[in-house]
């Protein structure tokens, strides 16, 4: 055959393996999902597993997983290899990690690796992570928003030996163990991950064994190459210029003065990468946990960027060659050792506001509003006879899009969707909880041509006394709105008294005491509104009337409009509508 | 009564087909166009043209099995009843706050669409009450206001109501309260109760099944009162059983409370006609393999049962036919375990924007078909690349109903595939044929592999147009060495229909440590199981007698403590070993966890629910060759074929009738019917047996 008919052949047959790298990431990240022992994954689906070649190169990742973690497997990966070379590696090894100035993600977040031997050499590695209940650290959960530095966020490990040739390293298992408040269930956790792991190590196995190595390394080759060439098609079709975003955070929970600002300069079609995203403007790292280690930042700015690309361009290392990416050491987005981390879905979600911020100038059609970020939450009582803990989070409203309102309750970016929030009833099942109510805020998407999603409340009245962990954002500033839209609703969080009353809680901290007989009540924030809400069209606000997503007073007040009284089971007519004019 | 038969009727969405079994066996089939408003139609239309071709005495004809789209179209397309949603107070929104997975593309989509809500507000009414998981009372029932809410209901106009408590699964009579009160305000208002329905723990899924019922009883009731008078009126008296995605059936009589049991029946009865030729053969470890026009599905039947899952979701996104877990909504209702992957005959090939050759998931469909079809499809698919391999005979298509164009395939295959990558034609057949081939295989990876099960040990059972023409190849990827392709392929589920026992599956949530479960309690919780599975059997007199002796099957759902996903394992100790088997159950447990993760683990083990399946075991029409075999024209003909891309081989046509005469042969070899091409490569042996099924061995 010519070159030609092998570069035909190639094509012919790439898929077939390119399917089974995929499948293989996948079905760890199904068995780390069903065999794992924390309530965050069992009940939800936080997992993540990837196959990377020997040099650290992202091959292939789980698809219905929580990709806020893109990109730490390819991260840290590097530290495994740089303090165990690859020489020193024995087939049955196993290695664990979590340090976020490596690569990692924080505490909680345990990433595993396993080096896969073909022909008697690592050629690739297969990757799984989760998050695990809890780690230590000075809050039962690992939310510790008032951390000043990474020490007080938990257990921190270096890439180290979880097993030796196949045999567990007990001395880091009682390690691990004496240094979480919930044994047991990490324990179990580390079983899943490597199970997982183990799982696609076999199928990678299977692979060299059908295709022979050689084979198998220039498909996987080839699969990268192809998926950076298509990234650099799509890129290059963006229109050139520099464009420039922002989004303000909060604050960092410690410093209440000061809202750190994510910046960037994003530079399409310029002489080096087709994309560059430079946020070396970012303001400087918090005294509070919401810094975010280097592998998180890079998730979210890559994450943005992949949105202005075909969905399905598969997600392995050929998506970070063309966008380079600098962040500013010391800056929020790539802090100074011994920073806290913990809270860096806060940076990182700004991250994403900034990026598609400056890329909704490059592309007008593309046009997004701001979106609620995750509220994470935990409700323990970590001392005393017996332990409970419940670690848990809500999802807002997205933002209005250029041609469409923003969905509701469900998770912004990479965050995927709301299935991951536990269902009430196994909670009170194990905990000494019980929920009030969980309904959709009214109004509280920013009004606009196009409506901003709904955050979401819930109501839960602890029957012991405990102590609430806060990470909310989108409480001081809520999600802007974009080209005329307003800001959805901010989001906040109280406790009420058996009295009726109410005591405010704070945002972002930890160690909050709440009293046997009292209610947390967590509401999520709105997304932002885009255009101007004078040009929303009548029919629409009329079928959030009905719904009740808009109520009549705000229909009145934020779209002018006053043609119906929604009334239940009082279907409305198009020709009773009207609306003010004047406005 | 001379003779016994038994029919089988499968809506699809072209053809409803009708089969007779006969008391000797044999089969007689009918296709009629399926009348998409009045379903029960096409039913009746196809059975009394096989009553009046036939001559069969309807009063001969002592059960007929229906399997129907009625509830998947409604809830597809929800065009379900018109619903009233009771919850408890403060949660009003439970099934209108979204918990939809976001997979594959729509995660790095900023405009993607969520689903529309399937509530719409005024639909949904609270109700003051409150239990906790241990079924005490928080906040007691308020009859006034619900009384005053039940008029509210009234004035909705609802033609079903679902009620949906917190914790009605350790605490039923909040809901049952609510369903008296909602009698007296509406009596000819059906009512839902999601503890009776799914009494499990998990509010949003058992509100979900509990919803999802509520829109398909009435329509289920009032299309199944239609069949069954219609039916009446052709002088049949046998009664009417329901296929359910369990692969087993119900009576009419109960199809309307189980309407969701039926959503995914038609995938089922597919698995069922493989249940049925594995018995017929005693095989014990089967894979079924359904190839049709645009999807395949694969399932495992062991020891003549298919695998049986808890959960299925509906209106789904992704890959695998949309069964990715947590898309859509969750239905909570036994159902065989089926992948399903988008690669079927109508599935396009095309080149993805690196140039890489690609099959499906989309699919030309029946109109305008594949490009060979002459029908003004022009993307080339799976058929169009079979047909120049030459697995097909252009003219005898369809049993000839339809003859295909071999130069119109060649040229779609060359235009979008072979032009661009600048190879031949051949070669790129192949490699859809082949990638078709490895879509399927992920498939059967996904029932076999991934649960723990080695599939070489297996036969590989296969149906439908296209299933035969890949079975080899399949069975190749997998070392299987013993593929069965059972006649009239065409009418499967149909056939699988007619083998099917009875069944009622129930079991609630009770959460209770391994170490301090007691004898006495467990056969506490399988009573009152197995109550609530009497009721849903509801056998009716008829039934009672055709049937035969009730079989009960005891489970319990396990896991590691803190966990919760669990296992079932089976409760089934012999008279006076109660204690021993209860004992031993945690080892099993444990067992079988580390079959399907690897993991040894040491854990205390916990019980999450209790559960009882039942059975009872209906007679089966016994094989034997279809009255059609026989009728294929003769084809004893040679022509080059390709097994792969390099060089074709002379390769002898043939029908199984020919085959029979023959005895068996080696391949290459192609075997024709008017419903399908079983093609043997070198390599296989092909023989046909006594009921007209060929099989093929691995030389």
């Amino acid at each position: 055959m010519n070159e030609r008919e092998i570069d035909a052949a190639s094509r012919l047959e790439a898929e077939v393996l390119r399917h089974a790298l995929r499948i293989a990431a996948e079905e760890a990240s199904i068995v780390v999902v069903k065999s794992a022992h924390s309530a965050m994954i069992v009940e939800g689906a936080d997992a993540c597993a990837g196959i990377l070649d020997a040099t650290g190169r992202l091959v292939s990742l789980s698809t219905a997983t929580n990709l806020m973690h893109a990109s730490s497997l390819r991260c840290s990966l590097p530290a495994v290899l740089a303090d165990h070379p690859l020489e020193t590696m024995r087939d049955g090894d196993v290695f664990v990690m979590n340090d976020c100035f490596r690569g990692g993600i924080h505490a909680n977040d345990l990433l595993v690796f396993r080096p896969v031997f073909i022909a008697g050499r690592v050629r690739f590695f297969t990757g799984t992570l989760i998050h695990v209940s809890d780690l230590g650290g000075s809050s039962a959960g690992g939310i510790v928003p008032g951390a000043t530095d990474v020490f007080a966020e938990g257990l921190q490990l270096p890439p180290v030996k979880l097993y030796a040739e196949g045999r567990e390293v007990a001395d880091l298992h009682n390690l691990i163990a004496l240094n979480s408040r919930t044994p047991d269930r990490v324990m179990g956790d580390l079983k899943a991950l490597v199970a997982g792991a183990h799982v696609a190590a076999r199928r990678l196995e299977a692979l060299a064994g059908e295709y022979g190595p050689a084979a198998l390394d220039r498909g996987v080759a080839n699969y990268i190459a192809g998926t950076e060439r298509r990234m650099r098609d799509e890129l290059g079709a963006l229109t050139p210029g520099v464009y420039r975003g922002e989004y303000a955070i909060d604050d960092d929970g410690l410093d209440l003065d000061r809202s750190p600002v994510v910046r960037v300069e994003v530079t399409v079609g310029g002489p080096g990468a087709p994309v560059r995203l430079d946020f070396s403007a970012t303001d400087d790292q918090a005294r509070g946990a919401i810094n975010a280690g280097f592998s998180q930042a890079l998730t979210g700015a890559t994450y943005a960027v992949r949105c202005y690309v075909d969905p399905s361009i598969p997600m392995n290392e050929g998506c970070y060659a063309p966008i380079e990416v600098v962040f500013r050491k010391g800056s929020l987005l790539d802090p100074k050792w011994p920073a806290a981390c913990g809270g860096r879905v806060v940076s990182v979600t700004a991250v994403c506001e900034a990026v598609v911020d400056a890329l909704s100038q490059a592309r007008p059609d593309r046009a997004t509003a701001a979106s609620a970020v995750i509220h994470p939450f935990t409700l323990a009582a970590a001392t005393g006879g017996n332990p409970w803990l419940l670690l848990s989070y809500e999802y807002g409203g997205l933002g209005a899009r250029a041609s469409s309102d923003g969905p509701s309750a469900t998770g912004s970016f990479f965050l995927g969707g709301r299935n991951v929030v536990p269902q009430v009833e196994p909670l009170e099942a194990r905990l000494p909880l019980v929920f009030e109510s969980q309904s959709m805020i009214p109004d509280s998407g920013g009004p606009g041509r196009y409506r901003g999603g709904l955050g979401v409340e819930t109501r839960i009245r602890v029957l012991k006394d405990c102590e609430v962990a806060i990470r909310s954002e989108r409480v001081r500033f809520a999600p802007r709105g974009r080209d005329g839209g307003r800001p959805g609703r901010s989001g906040e969080q109280f406790a009420v008294l058996p009295d009726g009353g109410t005591r405010p809680l704070l945002p972002k901290a930890a160690n909050q005491l709440m009293y046997a007989g009292e209610t947390f009540v967590l509401r999520t924030s709105g997304g932002g509104g885009l255009g101007r809400p004078e040009e929303r069209d009548a029919a629409q606000i009329e079928a959030d009337l009905v719904e009740g997503w808009v109520s009549p007073e705000a229909a009145r007040r934020d779209y002018g409009f006053t043609g119906v009284k929604a009334s239940p089971s009082a279907k409305p007519s198009g020709a009773a509508a009207g609306r003010e004019v004047g406005r | 009564m001379s003779e016994r038969c038994v029919l089988g009727a499968d809506i699809g969405v072209t053809f409803t087909d009708i089969v007779l079994t006969r008391g000797d066996g044999q089969l007689h089939v009918v296709k009629q166009l399926t009348t998409p408003g009045a379903p029960e139609e096409s039913v009746l239309g196809g059975i009394r043209r096989l009553l009046e071709t036939t001559g069969v005495d309807p009063a001969s004809i002592e059960r007929v099995v229906h399997g129907t789209p009625l509830a998947t179209n409604a809830v597809i397309e929800h065009k379900g009843a018109r619903v009233a949603f009771v919850t408890t107070k403060g949660f009003g929104d439970l099934l209108r706050i979204s918990r939809e997975a976001r997979v594959e593309d729509d995660r790095y989509d900023l405009f993607f669409e969520p689903s529309p809500p399937v509530l719409e507000r005024d639909a949904v009414f609270e109700i003051v009450e409150r239990c906790d998981a241990r079924g005490e009372v928080l906040v007691g029932f308020d009859a006034t206001q619900a009384r005053a809410e039940a008029a509210r209901i009234a004035r909705y106009a609802p033609e079903a109501v679902a009620v949906c408590f917190l914790h009605s699964y350790a605490r039923p009579d909040h809901e049952e309260a609510m369903e008296a009160i909602l009698h007296a305000a509406m009596p000819d208002v059906r009512v839902i109760l999601s503890s009776r329905v799914h009494a499990e723990m998990r509010e949003f899924d058992r509100a979900s099944t509990t919803l999802h019922t509520a829109q398909v009883a009435p329509l289920m009731a009032r299309y199944l009162a239609r069949l069954r008078e219609g039916l009446g009126r052709l002088g049949i008296q046998g009664p009417l059983h329901i296929m359910e995605s369990s692969g087993g059936v119900m009576s009419a009589a109960v199809a309307a409370e189980r309407a969701v049991a039926t959503l995914e029946s038609g995938g089922a009865a597919g698995v069922m006609a493989a249940a049925r030729f594995a018995n017929h053969y005693g095989e014990k470890r089967v894979i079924s393999f359904d190839m049709g026009g645009t999807t395949a599905k694969a399932g495992v039947v062991h020891d003549g049962r298919p695998r049986v899952v808890r959960e299925l979701h509906v209106g789904g996104r992704g890959s695998y036919g949309g069964r990715r877990a947590g898309t859509g909504m969750p239905i909570k209702t036994p159902t065989i375990d089926l992948a399903e992957v988008g690669a079927g005959g109508g599935s396009i090939a095309w080149l993805d924007p690196e140039g890489v050759l690609q099959v499906g998931p989309r699919s030309s469909g029946a109109d305008p078909g594949p490009a060979c079809y002459a029908r003004g499809g022009e993307a080339p698919t799976v058929t169009d690349a079979n047909l120049v391999l030459g697995y097909l005979t252009p003219e005898r298509f369809a049993g000839g109903t339809m003859a295909l164009d071999p130069a119109r395939a060649h040229a779609a295959i060359a235009k979008s595939i072979a032009e661009p990558l600048g190879t031949s034609v051949v070669r790129a057949a192949w490699s859809i044929h082949e990638m078709a081939n490895a879509n399927m295989a992920s498939a059967v990876h996904v029932v076999t592999v991934q649960q723990g099960i080695d599939p070489r040990d297996h036969v590989l059972i296969c149906f439908g147009g296209a299933g035969p023409m890949h079975a080899a190849g399949l069975a190749s990827r997998f070392g299987l060495s013993h593929i069965v392709a059972p006649p009239e392929a065409g009418v499967a589920s149909a056939i699988g229909m007619q083998a099917t026992d009875l069944t009622a599956e129930h079991g609630h949530t009770h959460w209770i440590q391994a170490a301090d479960l007691t004898v006495a309690e467990l056969s506490r919780q399988f009573a009152r199981a197995l109550e609530v599975a009497r009721e849903k059997m509801g056998l009716d007199d008829d039934e009672a007698s055709l049937a035969g002796a009730l079989e009960v099957e005891r489970l319990v759902d396990a896991r590691f403590v803190g966990q919760s996903h669990e296992l079932s394992i089976p409760y089934a100790p012999a008279p006076g070993q109660e204690a021993a088997e209860l004992a031993a159950l945690p080892a099993r447990f444990r067992a079988r966890y580390r079959e399907l993760y690897g993991i040894e683990s040491t854990g205390a083990v916990e019980y999450a629910a209790f559960r009882v399946r039942l059975r009872i075991p209906v007679a089966r029409p016994p094989l034997r060759r279809s009255a059609r075999e026989g009728t294929d024209a003769p084809a004893a003909e040679w022509r080059d074929v390709w097994f792969g891309a390099d060089k074709a081989s002379r390769t002898r046509i043939l029908t199984r009738g020919d085959l029979a005469q023959t005895g068996t042969l080696s391949g290459p070899l192609l075997v024709e019917s008017d419903v399908d091409t079983v093609v043997v490569p070198p390599g296989w042996s092909a023989t046909v047996d006594e009921v007209g099924s060929v099989h093929l061995r691995r030389e």
